[in-house]
């Protein structure tokens, strides 16, 4: 019985040309983003890549000087795109792509890539994950929302009632006829998704992002499944296929439009972040501050003149420049580590804002979930940034120690090769699949609160069709 | 005819909410944006008083070149640099369109121009993704979908109830039907753009519109007026084809889907994917081994400076060699030469990228509109590359009278007579032909969907 509901539904859908208009939109559209995704990706990747060769090797290759000034020529840091931003590309274009790590300064990353676009690009882009956040629901309400009321309308449904069919197993088959026609569509997407990303091991090994990947496609799917549920129990409560479909088109057009700017707008009010002259004028008083840096420069040598039991800094067995160099660096550090720190702590606190957004429209907690485990999100930018930071402060305590162990005070002291080689290559790991899961329980749970009202919704709503 | 109906007091409601939230926001826009270029003033002017006061201080005594505000290289590097400020449009709060995403200001200085330029504003990217939820945004996105909620059935509803028959039946023909349930529709839009259009008068207040900003406004809320006709006439269409409510619903939300969502974002994918603009880490790269081939010349460099530049091998000619602030000239002119070419690539890609969406823009009502509202407000793309183009003829400038100063050693007395910014306005004749280009754009698009629709129309059963 339970088949044959399903088969019906499945049959009554693919026969309809909107279902078949709208699949095949779906499933270009998703081709097309995803080809783009994936030349993009593939693109910036590879021209990443070779400045990041190039920068080492600048590095590598500087001439014989004092380790300062080759902590003053530094090294640039460029973002590594992550496999995944070929189905979601996230904030990336908003985010620079390149800081320079110098001594004595945090820089930030510059060069956003929407600064090299035009006004187009507040429509959005048109990513896999775009097809599948804002159409496949739109596919779903289409292909469901007269399952119940147009075969009320045509007076079917009391008959298949009257015959003894439970409610019950109505709902489910009617569900698995609506998932079915939703499967010719969302599986071949998926496989889309596969196979590009299988076109990118020229970047290392595909299976570090299978985990991620996997997680991702589970959100979207009860993503879905929460639409359709929606869609089903709309459908079985609604007095005409009419207002079942206007009702669920404003639910569709709030989720996929309205609350993610909404919600946006709200949060900025609610935890307003500083400009960036606001932001930097803050932050360089703290680091222009020459008492501040005259005292503790006094302590450490203090400190460092008893813990040698010694009157003068030049009987001291180290070089104090390096020492003070470094000195300097640990106070600028803790300054930018407050100032960065609030800043971002900002942002973190306007997304976490605008994700209980997601209360009201699942796609605010599907998006957070898919830029999150596509390694595209705020979070992510934050952690590379902090890595890049502490690769800098890496490279200046090994030269400032250089300089404190191999140099002598008053003498032109010149390092080589072999410094410059002690400093490893800058290896960024992203954080792990459950790390990203973790950090998005918040969405997880909203999601699942969704999945939970929408099929206990659905569920009242088809008893109520026995009962009548 | 619609006092009864609930639909259109839900949606003339929701549009009002979302109007005055969207006000809001612009409004705070605004401030966040008058707030920046006020810190950034007071930011030069306490720098300008701190600097001439230690030279004032330092009395003719020699400081060391990097502490000294004197200095022509550390003044036109650190401690003189100056803003230049793209002042907000006085219908900055209604669109917030590019100058979310491009900065306000630049702080000028010996820099080289694409340092400059690189400059943003601190924003949470996540917001920059999301966009704003502005009065155009409003426009472009929710209008049209109200308009579509209220009459997506012009026909359909009283059919399905068997009541067009009835009313035609009267001495009315179809045409005058629909064109009389157009006009009751419209006449609400109307009335809500009125109250709009009052609305930004009291709220940004006539004295600071001025005679341009009331001639931008008209053309704000004309465009709208234009915008929403553009959409009835779709309902009209649809009408046309005589479907069930049903499946009228579902082609009015599709045709709103490619046309305000689908289609400009396609159209985004389409520029970006042909015109690729390569990633700036090359650009960053080419400089980086430009400057680091340059500085090993440097010394040699200043020879071969010194004959393009005569004029500047003054008597200090010795003395300068030596001269660290001396070499870097002439080391940053070889280094701008040599990167000119990568950085006329990246001009090219963009150029060819504006090229096409200036012509395909036509291809959907909500870019062009969305374009032209933005442009109007000031907020739109032309204006900020007006004001690019103005930066660098300043950066120029800054460069002219900085450079002869730091090759002859000159040190400045005080930064009296340092070339300012003077922001000229675009030519309003500029923008309203743009938006004029708009308006064209939207009457042939909504003629044709007319001019279809009255064929149909002829072809219509009411059975």
């Amino acid at each position: 019985m339970l088949r044959r509901i399903a088969r019906r539904e499945l049959v009554d859908i693919v026969r309809d040309g909107r279902f078949r208009l709208m699949a095949g939109l779906v499933l270009g559209l998703a081709l097309m983003s995803l080809a783009a995704g994936w030349r993009h990706y593939v693109d910036v990747e590879r021209q990443h890549e070779q400045a990041r060769r190039a920068t080492r090797a600048q590095w590598l290759g500087q001439p014989k000087k004092n380790p300062h000034s080759a902590a003053h020529y530094g090294v640039y840091a460029f973002k590594p795109k992550s496999r995944l931003s070929l189905v979601d590309t996230g904030v990336d274009p908003y985010v620079g792509v390149a800081a320079w790590l110098e001594a004595h300064k945090q820089n930030e990353f510059r060069y956003r890539p929407v600064q090299d676009r035009t006004a187009l690009q507040q429509f959005g882009e048109l990513t896999a994950a775009q097809t599948l956040l804002v159409l496949i629901p739109l596919f779903v309400v289409l292909a469901g929302f007269s399952t119940y009321s147009g075969e009320r309308e045509q007076g079917t449904l009391r008959a298949v009632l009257s015959h003894g069919v439970p409610p019950r197993t109505l709902a489910l088959g009617k569900a698995l006829g609506v998932t079915a026609a939703l499967a010719l569509v969302v599986v071949p997407a998926l496989l889309l998704v596969l196979g590009a990303i299988s076109l990118t091991s020229e970047f290392g090994a595909v299976a570090h992002d299978l985990a991620r990947g996997t997680i991702l496609a589970g959100c979207f799917l009860v993503y879905f499944a929460i639409f359709l549920a929606l869609t089903l129990g709309v459908s079985a409560r609604a007095s005409s296929s009419r207002s079942a479909l206007v009702l669920l088109l404003a639910f569709w057009f709030v989720n996929s439009l309205v609350a993610a700017r909404a919600a946006s707008d709200l949060a900025s009010a609610l935890a307003p972040a500083p400009s960036s002259i606001e932001f930097q004028r803050a932050m360089e008083a703290e680091l222009n501050d020459q008492q501040e840096t005259a005292r503790r420069l006094a302590a450490r040598k203090a400190a460092l003149l008893q813990q040698h039991g010694v009157s003068s800094v030049d009987a001291l067995p180290v070089n104090f420049r390096g020492i003070s160099l470094q000195e300097g660096e640990e106070l600028g550090n803790e300054v930018f580590d407050r100032h960065y720190g609030r800043l971002f702590g900002q942002y973190a606190r306007q997304d976490l804002a605008a994700r209980f957004g997601g209360m009201v429209a699942p796609l605010l907690s599907m998006r957070a979930l898919s830029m999150g485990l596509a390694g595209t999100d705020l979070a992510h930018h934050r952690d590379f940034v902090t890595a890049a930071e502490g690769y800098r402060r890496e490279i200046q305590r090994l030269l400032n120690a250089d300089i404190a162990v191999n140099s002598k005070a008053g003498e032109v002291y010149e390092a080589g090769a072999d410094l410059w080689s002690k400093v490893p290559e800058f290896v960024y790991t992203p954080p792990d699949a459950l790390t990203v899961a973790g950090a998005h329980l918040l969405d997880l749970g909203l999601l699942g609160l969704w999945l939970t009202a929408a099929v206990a919704f659905l569920a009242r709503g088809t008893a109520a069709l026995g009962a009548d | 005819m619609l006092g009864g109906d609930r639909t259109l007091w839900v949606v003339a409601a929701l549009l009002l909410t979302a109007s005055a939230y969207g006000l809001v926001n612009g409004l705070r826009w605004r401030a966040f944006q008058d707030r920046a270029i006020a810190d950034a003033r007071a930011e030069e002017l306490e720098r300008y008083a701190g600097a001439e006061q230690a030279i004032r201080d330092a009395r003719g005594q020699k400081l060391p070149a990097f502490a000294d505000p004197g200095n022509p290289d550390t003044a036109g590097r650190r401690r003189a640099p100056r803003y230049a400020v793209l002042p907000p449009g006085a219908l900055a709060p209604l669109a917030v369109g590019q100058s979310g995403l491009l900065p306000g200001y630049f702080r000028v200085s010996t820099e080289s121009r694409e340092t400059i330029l690189a400059a943003t504003e601190t924003e949470n990217p996540t917001r920059l993704l999301t966009g704003r939820f502005d009065l155009a945004f409003v426009i472009v996105y929710l209008l049209p979908l109200l308009i579509l909620a209220v009459s997506y059935s012009l026909l359909s509803a009283e059919q399905e109830q068997g009541t067009l028959a009835l009313a035609l039946s009267q001495p009315v023909t179809l045409r005058q039907l629909l064109g009389a349930k157009v006009a009751v529709r419209a006449f609400v839009l109307a009335a809500y753009l009125t109250l709009l259009a009052t609305t930004i008068l009291f709220v940004i207040g006539p004295s600071a519109l001025g005679a341009d900003g009331l001639l931008r406004t008209a053309l704000w809320v004309g465009l709208a007026a234009a915008y929403g006709l553009f959409w009835f006439a779709v309902a009209l269409a649809v009408a046309a084809l005589g479907q069930s409510s049903a499946a009228s619903a579902t082609m009015v939300a599709g045709v709103w889907l490619v046309l305000t969502v689908l289609l400009p974002s396609a159209l985004n994918l389409g520029v970006t994917t042909l015109y690729p603009v390569p990633s700036r880490v090359e650009m960053v790269q080419a400089v980086r081994e430009a400057s680091d081939a340059a500085s090993e010349e440097g010394a040699r460099l200043l020879g071969r400076y010194y004959q393009d530049h005569p004029e500047l091998a003054a008597d200090s000619n010795e003395r300068a060699v030596n001269e660290f602030a001396v070499i870097r000239l002439a080391v940053d002119a070889r280094v701008e030469e040599q990167v000119r070419p990568v950085l006329a690539t990246y001009d090219r890609q963009i150029e060819r990228q504006q090229r096409t969406v200036d012509w395909l823009r036509f291809a959907s009502p909500a870019v062009l509109v969305h374009e032209a509202l933005a442009d109007l407000s000031g907020s739109g793309t032309a204006r900020h590359r007006h004001f690019v183009a103005q930066v660098g003829r300043f950066h120029d400038e800054w460069q002219r009278y900085f450079q002869p100063r730091i090759a002859r050693q000159a040190p400045l007395a005080d930064y009296r007579d340092l070339p300012a910014f003077q922001h000229a306005e675009e030519p309003l004749r500029a923008v309203v032909l743009r938006v004029l280009q708009a308006f064209a754009g939207l009457g042939c698009a909504a003629a044709l969907v007319l001019g279809w629709c009255a064929i149909r129309l002829r072809r219509f059963s009411t059975a």
